[in-house]
């Protein structure tokens, strides 16, 4: 075959085969290879483009006009995100789903973290525990959502095993003050096995030689965890921080499941707005605007903890 | 290889600390497959009843004769099995493309892949459904389908993947005339069954468990999938809750076992082999 004779020149020639110059239709070989990188990146390009990239500038050019499906959208400029500003629903439902990113994100990590640890201190049957953890995670969602709705219920099984402790009878769902905690507490079960998972790929990662060093120089546990492991493990931190603030950000069906956004509005959030809005009150232009406030917050996020953990990583060299 | 090795009680007590927290995270799913075998009025007493004193195994017959899962099952089964083939195959181009290839714009494109996390069906849920209501998708599996059929993870995986694998290989690859495609097939893609591993079962499960779409772009009965079909299930008047966990065992088991069947996989693919 002549590519693979052009290929040993090319490879043999080094650099200087790019200047080479053929016809069209044939591309040489350097360029060939970058044509075929393209072309295995082009159909995902291609998907996200109609699926992902379009849509969000859709939604941004629908934000602005009012449409219902039926009639031909017009343009009412500001007026959506005026609405919204003015609509105490929405606040409502953008505070719960800060205050429900931000403690979940916070306790999925922290608790991550510890059951990493704990796993990785070798104990007899470490793999098993583990293992089992892991099945919260696989478990269908649905599935979760409908068994903890049972288990929260006044005479369920989270007040059976708290009654020793002398906790009384709590209607989880139905109080204001424990329905978000109650649905946080479900997210941190359903994700922090997968994080401890990617914490523990991290803790095993660090090479043994530094615990070794430390010990020898008389470092306590205490004092390994926090001048060896917490820094090797900055950008896994980085990494379990951001995606579970994406699929936190982005949660529908715990809420929509275990407490239909109740009591009143206390959990209600984002996501389950723009469904309502869009497809309940067939409020297109409205719903886009609740989508791009949506994403605004993923966005912030991202960027926010992209420069926070630069600045650290800056601390510890 | 245990890193300290502690004290025996130590370790002894650091195990029984280990093996309560995990049987507490596996209570819930122990709560549901024993309530999908009890009798229905057993299911709010003050006590929960572990082992049922009568069991009930036509909760499970009842539960599919009540509302047509089967079908349901069938639809959620085509979808997820599409949605992984897709993740699979453009991950896997995608991500080797990425990973392997030097182009004009690949770190920009990279880039922009990795935005569409921040991109996810619930912040582009209207127009999602607009665009699959222009191609005259609702109410087909292409509609349910299409929008999830390549998610940026599983490039970004098959490309995390992929990139440690020494160029080397691929250029003897090309030199013996090989085409780009065969060297993806006979050398990439069987170093890399970890990470296709881990793709598989999460692209398998995201879809599995997805809710959100399907409601919004199924309308007919027959084109529901399983989690539609639960819910619903569980509105209408007189189907008792032990028949909801039955089919919410039942929905559990092909994750669990594609996570049996794949387990060795997935922990090489996290970096887990050194775990004892």
């Amino acid at each position: 075959m002549s590519s693979s004779a052009s290929a040993g020149e090319s490879l043999a020639n080094g650099r200087g085969a790019r200047s080479r110059v053929g016809p069209w239709w044939r591309p040489h070989f350097q360029r060939r290879i970058e044509l075929t990188g393209m072309a295995f990146v082009a159909p995902t390009l291609l998907f996200f483009a109609a699926f992902k990239y379009g849509p969000m500038l859709w939604a941004i050019g629908l934000s602005f006009t009012s449409y219902d499906m039926v009639s031909t959208p017009h343009f009412v400029g500001l007026e959506n995100y005026d609405n919204l500003v003015a609509d105490p629903v929405f606040r409502v439902t953008l505070v719960n789903t800060l205050v429900y990113v931000i403690g979940s994100t916070v306790l999925i990590t922290v608790a991550a973290l510890l059951l990493a640890l704990a796993i990785n201190t070798g104990v007899p049957g470490a793999r098993h525990c583990m293992a089992a953890m892991f099945l919260t995670n696989l478990m269908p969602i649905i599935a979760v959502c409908l068994v903890w709705r049972f288990l929260f219920h006044p005479f369920g099984l989270v007040n059976q095993l708290l009654s020793p402790f002398g906790v009384g009878r709590i209607d989880w769902l139905t109080n204001s003050d424990t329905a978000m905690p109650a649905i946080i507490a479900v997210t941190v079960w359903r994700f922090a096995p997968y994080f401890m998972v990617v914490f523990l790929a991290g803790l095993l990662a660090i090479p043994d030689e530094y615990y070794e060093a430390a010990g020898l120089d008389g470092a306590g546990p205490l004092r390994r965890f926090w001048h060896i492991t917490l820094p090797q493990l900055s950008p896994i931190i980085f990494f379990v921080v951001v995606v579970s603030g994406l699929l936190c950000a982005r949660i529908f069906l715990m809420p929509f499941i275990i407490t239909g956004g109740g009591p009143g509005n206390a959990t209600r959030v984002l996501s389950m707005l723009v469904y309502e809005t869009g497809f309940s009150y067939l409020k297109m232009g409205r719903a886009a605007a609740i989508s791009v406030v949506l994403f605004a917050i993923a966005l912030a996020f991202t960027l926010g903890q992209m420069r926070l953990f630069a600045r650290g990583e800056e601390n510890v060299r | 290889m245990s890193r300290r090795r502690a004290r025996p009680w130590l370790r002894w007590a650091g195990f029984a600390l280990l093996a309560g927290l995990s049987f507490l995270f596996v209570l819930p799913i122990l709560w549901m497959t024993t309530t999908s075998f009890q009798a229905g009025e057993k299911m709010f007493q003050l006590t929960t009843e572990w082992i049922p004193s009568v069991w009930h195994p036509e909760n499970y017959s009842n539960a599919l004769r009540h509302a047509p899962f089967a079908q349901y099952f069938l639809n959620s089964g085509i979808v997820s099995v599409a949605v992984m083939a897709g993740n699979l195959v453009f991950g896997t181009l995608a991500g080797y493309g990425l990973a392997k290839f030097r182009f004009r714009g690949d770190r920009f494109v990279l880039v922009l892949i990795l935005s569409t996390l921040m991109l996810p069906l619930e912040v582009t849920l209207v127009p999602t459904f607009l665009v699959v209501h222009a191609f005259d998708w609702l109410n087909t599996y292409q509609g349910i389908v299409g929008p999830l059929l390549i998610d940026a993870f599983g490039v970004f995986l098959m490309r995390q993947s992929i990139i440690s694998i020494p160029v080397d290989y691929i250029e003897a690859a090309r030199i013996d005339g090989a085409g780009e495609l065969r060297i993806l097939w006979q050398v990439i893609l069987p170093q890399c069954k970890p990470a296709l591993a881990i793709l598989a079962i999460f692209s398998f499960r995201d879809s599995w468990d997805q809710y959100l779409w399907p409601l919004t772009v199924v309308s007919v009965d027959s084109l529901r999938t399983y989690p539609l079909g639960l819910v619903q299930f569980g509105e209408d008047y007189g189907n008792p809750p032990t028949e909801q966990m039955a089919i919410a065992v039942l929905a559990t088991i092909p994750v669990f076992l594609l996570f049996a069947l794949l387990q060795r996989s997935v922990r090489q693919g996290f970096g887990l082999s050194g775990l004892k």
